[in-house]
């Protein structure tokens, strides 16, 4: 059978079934199908997600403060400088990974760092859930990962791929955890035996009539009446195995080495599944940010890593020849307190940051604000500036609504479905200033 | 952690809804589960579910900040209908009687919840929300709700402005489960067996089952629930909730503690294996043992588990049980092996676990001793377990806040975190007060019930490289929290030695108790948690989903209801939800449901994606032998946890288990198709009656063999019950026979089945026809569909 007939064929079954999505090659912005493949390639943006998971120290990154006692690191005069931005000097204290002055110098002119931030709360579950997704009072709210995949890619075998942190997909697309990489190289081909290309389980006709029967039950449960749930696993389950024959153009982008670090693990994986045009977005993770107990040595330590793992990631994307397409947020899901505790160690803070790199997004700038005692100045949405007396509060929802633009989702059904309640007036025009 | 923010109010309150029962009586049966909304009124289904439960309870009640206001509103506990009508009379009047009020001309009610005359819980809702509209409704026309018409159903009060759908549902619709299909008991049968034991109905057990006597699965869901299988899915169920299995680092070395237990815990390191000669066979052995003893020492919690349920003991002793369970190797552990290895039936098994009061803690130094009257460790069930506090730890700044939010989450249903909304200004919050906690308002209406309880853990204190788990602050417990007690009560002094004993004691005792144990049961079955009661009053679907939540809510309070009559038997418990229509509902019969119907059903139904533990015994059941592929990797590829790092189930399947389950089939198939033909007739179970020289088209025999073969398939794999000549099977025919008909006009193929699924047969099975592997093919289309990967 033609393999793009058989696509087209399953889309309509996807559409007679009354699936989340209408008609998923509709919303597959820059996806093509190749005749030689049964499944269209997703070819960008990528999406990825940093997230510092238990809460980073922005006044060690790209809000230095240097004073009042906030860190013991360095004094406001050592504050380092690239471009637009003012960072944290790390160079001389960083345990591992890559400081800041390294970071900026490479990465400084592509950066767009929002500061100032309000959080709302500062507790580690709900300010994960309020960052990855943009709502803080919902559990049903997809995370800006899942929804951006379900939106561009939702046909895509590993749309959205997780290693952790929040990651609810508000039922529109199937999360993926992919956490080993030699395991993708053992499910690419689920149809042959031990993944040997050369043993398929069953001759080629065989198969073609396998599919050909699970394609027709699919269809014909469509007419039938079926309770809400029995009807997403339907979906859920026909797409998730049609789909998971285009695993198989992983493997030709797998490293040979597998790398030692946290989030170069992730990244390869993700990196992959974006080059096979397979995968929208991923949500990589780092945890143990959450230094209560000795601030200075666990930031220390934690930052350079997460900036090693974010540089990792764009090199590695160059050398696949998809750096241009790579959207990378970075973000925690809370700050840290301006002062120390008394085990050395700094708490629960509710105003922080936001970094953003990528197509669409002009760098080397630097938005928002916080005052010298880290609070956050409030600020005005419209002409992007702080202003302390007429300004608002940014919060993740302005940021998350900004997202949703830049990625041109703001529109789709399921955007729709989950709004944020911007009002037009606190809408961040020109965040990403081009 | 700390909580700052303002509208935690809004949090608190709306967990404590959730614990405010709607529903006087529920029936289990379809049709009928209505029946407990008789007794709401207007006033209840609107006002107090909506608002009063919601935004007021949580302060303006005995024990609450408000308590000492003139507006003091009664909570729901587990009461009897006619008791729960007299709580809401006096609801109604608290509610009339400041509706009545006016200050300046306007509704003190109304002025009040809005944050005006200086409101202490500032503003509750917003000025144009529905919640408001509700109330000023309620206000313009309090006249006409009296008391007496509590009883008697009434059009709902929320004109169209207020509600889109505004006319409560179940006043005007038909009963909830009335277009449900429910599963016949035979398949009630299977359904619950495969879920619960891991098997297949025997014949006995089918031909026990009276069609249309729900009642005749009763007495073989009850034995079934003495098998083993059933405690591993127990267990297993359980860890999901508790995580006791995640806990950090080496198990010897973090759950018993070197300050304790520094001579006992690492005894496999000089545990004789001289008598075994091989240098390498004896490393191996160590290591064997050194991996047993780790495991049964993070098994001990839930076997606790299974002790209670599986020796008919109140499930109440999983906060109260005042001993643990230990094997002869975790014994060893605490060094008590040679008091306890006498009870032990077989001394030498790692997994054999009995009872056991341990003795109080005695330290390296007499100040690590561990305070004891009794002079026992004061175990309070789960609650105190070793495995339990360390898998919750604490630090100096959290001072025990996890373990108290765990607490509340794991016993009294409640998540402090689920659901918050926004400060002002935390920051500010926290630079303003010295101590939030106990000044901020916005704070302190958490912790004032949150840091008591974590006030109950204080002498679990230690967290350093030594986990010692037990121990005390030394420079006493924080006297900028609030001290240690439970929900307004205090520890006494005389019974710090035994807070958490203490605590278990009271929540016990606690409504709350039942009400989740009677969700942990439903989370077992479905492996999902009951759903939240719906917050936006704007969504048009607002009230189809209030509907379901309420009908599921009904549901869980009458099995909590039934755990409390019954003395906390868990298995009547599992019992009540099996027979129930929540988990009988198997399909639908509307073909074009309106949307808010399809709302309503929206959760209705297990349809579960079966985890990887789940499928592998599935396959076991059904083919008589396991996979032994869906472990370590696999099983977290295909959604498994490790209860540390991963701690919830996958629901729905990606790209990467989808090819799971595309190898799964494949080689499941190819195990088992021509094993089964190369056995004899009597021990087949996939083709007890044909062999693979039948071919269809041949004759009208031949293919009613092959029709009733499939029948049999179908209701093997898939438990489906699909007649012979339904078109399910005849779809699995034309595939048999497509596969048959294209193999003929392939020229040289081998007359075998492949080499890899012909290995181990019994005896040998040529293909000359092609048709065992165009049986395989069958199989291997029956395990990819969701009648085999779902529950």
């Amino acid at each position: 059978m033609n393999d793009h007939l058989e696509r087209r064929r399953f889309l309509k079954a996807c559409v007679a079934a009354g699936l989340g999505f209408a008609d998923p090659l509709s919303h597959v912005n820059g996806a093509t199908v190749d005749q030689g493949q049964e499944l269209p390639t997703y070819e960008g943006p990528y999406y990825i997600v940093f997230n510092a998971s238990g809460g980073w120290d922005t006044t060690y990154l790209m809000d230095p403060k240097g004073v009042g006692g906030i860190n013991r690191l360095y004094q406001e005069g050592e504050i380092q400088s690239h471009g637009q931005h003012r960072f944290a000097p790390t160079a001389e204290s960083k345990e591992g990974g890559i400081s800041n002055e390294d970071f900026y110098k490479e990465f400084g002119s592509e950066l767009l760092v929002f500061n100032g931030l309000d959080y709302s709360v500062n507790n580690h579950a709900p300010c994960s859930r309020y960052m990855a997704t943009g709502k803080l009072d919902s559990l049903a709210y997809p995370t800006f990962a899942a929804l951006v995949a379900a939106c561009k890619g939702q046909a895509c075998p590993l749309s959205f791929l997780t290693f952790g942190n929040y990651s609810a997909t508000g039922n529109l697309v199937a999360m993926s955890r992919v956490p080993y990489l030699p395991s993708l190289r053992r499910i690419a081909n689920a149809d042959s035996i031990s993944g040997n290309l050369q043993s398929p389980y069953h001759d080629d006709f065989a198969l073609r009539r396998i599919e050909q029967a699970m394609e027709q039950r699919f269809a014909s449960r469509a007419d039938k009446p079926l309770l809400p749930r029995q009807r997403r696993a339907d979906n859920m389950l026909y797409a998730a195995q049609v789909n998971s024959k285009a695993l198989s153009r992983v493997t030709p982008h797998l490293p040979t080495e597998i790398p030692k670090q946290r989030l170069a693990k992730q990244a390869e994986i993700a990196l992959a599944s974006f080059k096979a045009g397979i995968c929208v977005s991923a949500n990589l993770s780092i945890g143990q940010f959450d230094s209560h107990a000795n601030n200075d040595r666990d930031q220390m330590k934690l930052i350079p890593e997460l900036l090693e793992g974010i540089a990792y990631l764009l090199r590695r994307a160059e050398e696949l020849q998809i750096r241009e397409k790579i959207v990378v947020i970075a973000q925690s899901e809370m700050g840290r307190t301006p002062a120390y505790n008394s085990g050395h160690g700094k708490d629960h803070w509710s105003i922080g940051s936001m970094m953003f790199l990528g197509p669409g997004v002009q760098g080397d700038r630097v938005i928002g604000r916080t005052d010298e005692k880290q609070f956050a100045v409030p600020f005005n949405a419209e002409r992007l500036v702080p202003d302390a007396v007429g300004g608002i509060r940014i919060r993740p929802e302005h940021l998350h609504q900004s997202l949703r633009e830049l990625a041109g989702i703001v529109d789709h059904p399921h955007s729709a479905a989950f709004p944020l309640g911007i009002k037009n007036t606190e809408r961040l025009i020109g965040l990403w200033g081009v | 952690m700390c909580l700052t923010a303002k509208s935690v109010l809004g949090l608190w309150c709306s967990v404590w809804a959730l614990w405010v029962p709607f529903c006087g009586t529920v029936q289990g049966q379809a049709g009928n589960s209505d029946s407990c909304f008789v007794a709401n009124a207007r006033f209840i289904s609107e006002v107090w579910s909506k608002v009063g439960a919601v935004d007021c309870l949580k302060c303006h009640r005995q024990g609450g900040d408000a308590e000492d206001s003139r507006f003091v509103l009664h909570a729901l506990g587990l009461e009897s209908s006619k008791q729960q009508q007299s709580i809401h009379a006096k609801n109604l009047k608290a509610f009339q009687r400041m509706a009545a009020e006016k200050v300046n001309g306007q509704s003190l009610l109304l002025q009040k919840v809005v944050g005006g005359l200086s409101h202490g819980g500032e503003k509750v809702v917003e000025a144009n929300s529905t919640s408001f509209k509700l109330l000023k409704t309620f206000v313009e026309r309090r006249h006409d709700i009296e008391t007496s018409q509590l009883s008697v159903p009434t059009p709902s009060v929320s004109p169209s402005s207020v509600s889109p759908s505004s006319v409560p549902q179940e006043l005007v619709s038909e009963p909830f489960f009335t277009d449900v299909i429910l599963l016949n008991p035979k398949r009630l049968l299977r359904k619950a067996t495969l879920s619960l034991a891991g098997r297949l109905p025997s014949p006995a057990e089918q031909a026990a089952v009276v069609e249309g006597r729900l009642d005749s699965i009763e007495p073989i869901l009850l034995q079934l629930m003495t098998e083993d299988a059933f405690y591993v899915r127990l267990r297993e169920s359980f860890n999901d909730i508790f995580l006791t299995h995640g806990v950090d680092g080496n198990p010897d070395s973090t759950v018993l503690s070197y300050e304790h237990f520094e001579k006992t815990r690492l005894w496999y390191q000089d545990y004789d294996l001289s008598h075994i000669e091989d240098e390498k066979e004896r490393r191996q052995a160590g290591y064997q043992i050194a991996g047993d003893y780790r495991a049964a020492l993070l098994e001990e919690p839930m076997r606790l588990v299974e002790y209670i349920v599986r020796q008919n003991r109140p499930m109440t002793e999983i906060v109260t049980a005042d001993y643990i369970m230990v094997s002869p190797y975790t014994s060893r552990g605490y060094g008590v092996f040679d008091e306890v290895k006498d009870q032990f039936k077989d001394p030498e098994n790692p997994f054999e676990f009995i009872p056991l009061r341990l003795g109080a803690l005695k330290g390296r130094g007499q100040k690590e001793d561990q305070d004891s009257e009794s002079g026992f460790y004061p175990h309070a069930g789960v609650l105190s377990t070793f495995q339990y506090l360390s898998r919750y730890p604490t630090t100096e700044t959290n001072r025990n806040r996890l373990r108290a939010r765990m607490y509340y989450q794991h016993f009294l249903g409640v998540d402090v975190l689920e659901l918050a909304t926004r400060v002002s200004d935390a920051a500010a919050v926290s630079e303003k007060y010295e101590t939030p906690t106990m000044e901020a308002p916005e704070c302190v209406v958490c912790h004032t019930t949150l840091d008591p309880v974590a006030g109950l853990f204080q002498d679990y204190w230690r967290f350093d490289r030594n986990f010692a788990i037990y121990g005390k602050r030394h420079e006493g417990w924080f006297d900028d929290m609030f001290q240690a007690g439970f929900e307004g009560e205090e520890l006494p002094e005389a019974d710090r030695w035994r807070a958490l004993q203490w605590l278990g004691e009271r929540t016990a005792k606690d409504p709350r108790f039942a009400i989740v144990m009677a969700e942990h049961a439903y989370y077992l079955l479905t492996g999902r948690r009951p759903l939240l009661a719906p917050s936006d009053l704007d969504d048009p679907l607002f009230e189809a989903k209030f509907r379901a939540w309420k009908t599921l809510r009904c549901q869980t309070e009458s099995v909590a209801r039934g755990l409390v009559q019954g003395g906390f038997d868990f298995k009547r418990a599992i019992v009540t939800w099996v027979l129930s229509d929540f988990y009988r509902a198997d399909a639908f019969s509307i073909a074009d449901a309106s949307p808010v119907r399809l709302a309503e059903l929206d959760d209705v139904g297990v349809v579960r994606m079966l985890s990887p533990e789940q499928l592998e015994r599935k396959i076991s059941a059904v083919f008589g032998r396991s996979w032994g592929q869906l472990n370590g990797q696999t099983a977290m590829l295909y959604g498994g946890i490790d209860s540390k790092e991963v701690t919830e189930r996958a629901s729905d399947p990606g790209g990467a288990m989808g090819a799971i389950q595309r190898t799964l089939s494949n080689d499941v198939a190819c195990r088992n198709v021509a094993y089964d033909f190369s056995r004899s007739r009597g021990d087949r179970i996939l083709f007890p009656n044909l062999d693979p020289d039948v071919l269809p088209g041949v004759d009208q025999k031949s293919d009613a063999l092959i029709r009733s073969t499939i029948a049999h398939l179908h209701w093997r794999i898939l438990g489906r019950d699909d007649a012979v000549d339904s078109d399910a099977v005849a779809q699995t025919f034309d595939l048999f026979s497509a596969v048959i008909a294209d193999a003929s006009l392939v020229k040289n193929l081998d007359q075998r089945e492949a080499w890899t699924c012909r290995q181990g047969l019994e005896s040998p099975v040529p293909d000359p026809n092609y048709t065992v592997r165009s049986w395989r093919a069958v199989v291997t289309y029956l395990l990819r569909q969701e009648g085999f990967l779902y529950e």
